[in-house]
């Protein structure tokens, strides 16, 4: 057959401003429309091409990227990052995003890095809450499952609208031909992982994305990711290692699972597990005041660690926002069919007291956030799979990435 | 949208009318004045049944499931209202996009089985590097912009099945006239529902005695019309619970807003394809093995 020629060819229809991040899917680079008067920004997500030797060469596309090529054409909504065009060009796929000025981890990076620890106002965790959980429920009664919201993956524009995006790991849910397991061993990144996965759960369900959300709630609070936990590097590839690290940090701040909350608990297939960890009781309400009261407020001392920064409680004016505490008991809830829904959780008073929800993050004080770092050195679309230079989209100081995927099949 | 059809790609993109479906063939085959004389092709009709039985050989070899089986069937009808068949190698065509469909159906095999798998299957004509079947690929996903996700009618049937109180059986035949329905046009110009309620009136309604080969010799005499469904409903009831039965189906059909017009066409549409598929037999299997062996041999495909 003739060989493949790309219709659209990338530098002709885009001007490449420079180069935002990389991860194992690829490299992302900030460009412009060529057509003149349009002064829309893109993101375009390039997917690394294979190589043999010096050669690229056509392998197959992974299934990360035949997924997010094929949601990401269906999707439309606010808060779910829009996709304009895909180009497959010389052996390489480039998805055509719209331009997202920034993202919660540089957010949150931005308020913990700050000598005085500022928190975000409140009313801005709000939005942000509200609009990923609208973008949630929005994937959610399309059947689709993220497996993977952490802060790195939300963007927000710069005018305060988020976007949920990467959905590389994302798939379809409605009566798969085979279960989730068997297509993905390990899903989510560790830190925002639910617990029903991390006790070998089979079978899961949309929930452990709500408990991401969860996770996500709670850093926007403390600046720093609740359950941080060290993750047990998998030694076979056929099996998957317990993560007792990470399963102590939820149990240090939730309690020690019981049964009587979760009936599946004691049919989970790393149940037995569990005695081997330290016994706590469920702390959640400590930590909230930790984080939002200051130390004071909760008996004298910071939360194992966690405080807000003293006279300007963290998450400013969420002090007495008993509705904010429920919420994030909800979606931290052990047992995935007791844990809040997207829907359910919408419908939080958190929401509906003190200032109205706005659609845009930044509504209440000037957007503060300094702009995506885009490197000029490293903007040669022409050269795949060379060493990037500049910030891996995952690694601000004092963040070690947890290792997010393990190889397709 | 993954879950509603109304926003869906299928139904924003890749739905087109009867005039434009063969307007577009049409042009495609005249791009090219010269290659089209000098390599007849049988007629689309058998061309299709060809298709699917060679896919369905592929597939069986790797355990594939039904519904990754239809998907590739309309990639590979797609992909051919964008390329002109001539230009291909048909059965690298019907490789990849079984390659892609198992992907998009999260049931995916490695590239080197489809390749071994389809060299087994067609040693002469499919080529042994997974090179050519990966750039295949890009070909595939590029005319088809991208749209990878098909709505397919196996979902309504599983729904009106409870709704119509269908029996196993019933379920069974209408699942089979829905993967007959694959062998047709049907996919590219009507919406997945209306080929379910389709595959049902013609199970229930119309009664044939069983699936595929036999279904098609007991349904081909009939010429439907609207009136003349009525009059099959009435004389397919024998026994009083087939009868209240086949009356709850006739009430909803009369109920429903179901496009009756569409239905009628699907239904002639599928019945001319077991009249085709009938004469098709084994000669036609070998003219179309033939031609498609001479165009990608002489064309160096």
């Amino acid at each position: 057959m003739p060989p493949y020629r790309s219709k659209v060819r990338v530098l002709e229809k885009y001007h490449i401003i420079g180069f935002i991040s990389s991860g194992t899917y690829g490299r992302v680079y900030k460009a412009r429309s060529r057509t003149p008067g349009n002064m829309q920004e893109f993101a375009i997500k390039k997917f690394k091409p294979d190589k043999e030797g010096e050669v690229v060469q056509y392998t197959g596309i992974s299934q990360s990227a035949c997924r997010e090529m094929a949601l990401c054409s269906e999707l439309s909504h606010p808060n779910v990052i829009a996709l304009h065009e895909i180009i497959l060009e010389d052996k390489c796929i480039y998805m055509v995003f719209s331009y997202a000025e920034h993202d919660l981890l540089q957010i949150i990076h931005h308020h913990s890095s700050s000598p005085t620890r500022p928190p975000i106002p409140a009313a801005t965790i709000k939005s942000i809450l509200w609009q990923l959980l609208n973008g949630v429920a929005y994937l959610h009664q399309n059947w689709v499952l993220h497996r993977d919201l952490k802060p790195a993956n939300i963007m927000v524009t710069r005018s305060g609208e988020l976007k949920i995006g990467d959905l590389g790991l994302a798939r379809l849910f409605y009566k798969p031909l085979q279960s989730l397991y068997t297509g993905d061993k390990v899903v989510v990144t560790i830190w925002y992982r639910a617990p029903e996965l991390l006790l070998g759960s089979k079978h899961y369900t949309a929930a452990i994305d709500l408990w991401a959300v969860g996770c996500i709630f709670a850093e926007l609070l403390a600046l720093r990711p609740i359950f941080k936990g060290e993750e047990a590097k998998m030694e076979k590839k056929s099996t998957v290692p317990f993560q007792r690290n990470q399963m102590q940090k939820i149990i240090e701040i939730l309690g020690t699972p019981r049964k009587e909350d979760w009936p599946e608990l004691t049919s989970m297939p790393e149940y037995s597990q569990l005695p081997m960890l330290k016994t706590c009781p469920d702390m959640l309400e400590t930590w909230w005041m930790s984080v939002t009261d200051g130390p004071a407020a909760a008996g004298g001392r910071s939360f194992q660690g966690f405080s807000g920064s003293g006279g300007t409680a963290a998450g400013g004016g969420l002090q007495n926002t008993k509705a904010g505490l429920e919420l994030l008991k909800g979606l931290l809830t052990y047992d995935p069919m007791k844990r809040w829904t997207a829907q359910r959780a919408l419908e939080s008073p958190f929401f509906k007291e003190g200032t109205r929800v706005s659609l845009h993050a930044f509504d209440s004080h000037e957007n503060q956030y300094p702009n995506r770092r885009v490197t000029q050195d490293d903007n040669d679309l022409s050269l795949p799979g060379t060493k990037r230079s500049g910030l891996p989209d995952d690694s601000f100081a004092g963040r070690a990435p947890p290792v997010k995927r393990v190889k397709e099949n | 949208m993954a879950a509603n059809y109304w926003a869906s790609s299928q139904r924003l993109h890749w739905q087109m009318s009867r005039a434009k479906l063969a307007e577009t063939r049409r042009a495609l085959d005249a791009m090219d004045e010269k290659v089209f004389q000098d390599f007849p092709l049988p007629h689309y009709r058998l061309l299709s049944i060809y298709f699917n039985q060679q896919l369905i050989r592929l597939g069986r070899r790797m355990q594939t499931r039904q519904q990754a089986l239809a998907t590739a069937q309309l990639y590979v009808r797609r992909f051919y209202t964008k390329v002109a068949i001539r230009d291909t190698n048909p059965y690298l065509v019907l490789a990849t996009c079984l390659y892609l469909a198992l992907k998009i159906e999260e049931c995916p095999q490695h590239i080197r089985i489809v390749v071994n798998e389809a060299r087994t299957c067609w040693p002469e004509y499919m080529p042994a590097d997974t090179a050519k079947l990966a750039e295949c690929e890009f070909w595939l996903i590029s005319e088809m912009n991208s749209f990878l996700i098909v709505h397919h009618p196996y979902r309504t049937l599983r729904e009106l099945k409870i709704t119509l109180k269908l029996t196993d059986s019933e379920e069974e035949t209408a699942s089979q006239v829905i993967n007959d329905s694959c062998v047709t046009d049907l996919p590219l110009l009507y919406p997945p529902h209306v080929i379910a309620v389709t595959a049902i009136f013609l199970t229930v309604v119309l009664k044939p005695s069983s699936s595929m080969g036999a279904f098609g010799s007991s349904v081909s005499n009939l010429r439907v019309s609207s009136a003349a469904a009525a009059a099959a409903a009435a004389a397919a009831a024998n026994t009083m619970n087939a009868q209240e039965r086949l009356q709850h189906v006739v009430n909803w059909f009369a109920n429903s807003k179901v496009d009756m017009e569409a239905i009628i066409d699907c239904t002639q549409e599928i019945i001319s394809l077991y009249e085709v598929w009938e004469s098709y037999s084994a000669t036609g299997e070998k003219s179309c093995r033939e031609m498609l062996g001479r165009l990608v041999k002489q064309r160096g495909l």
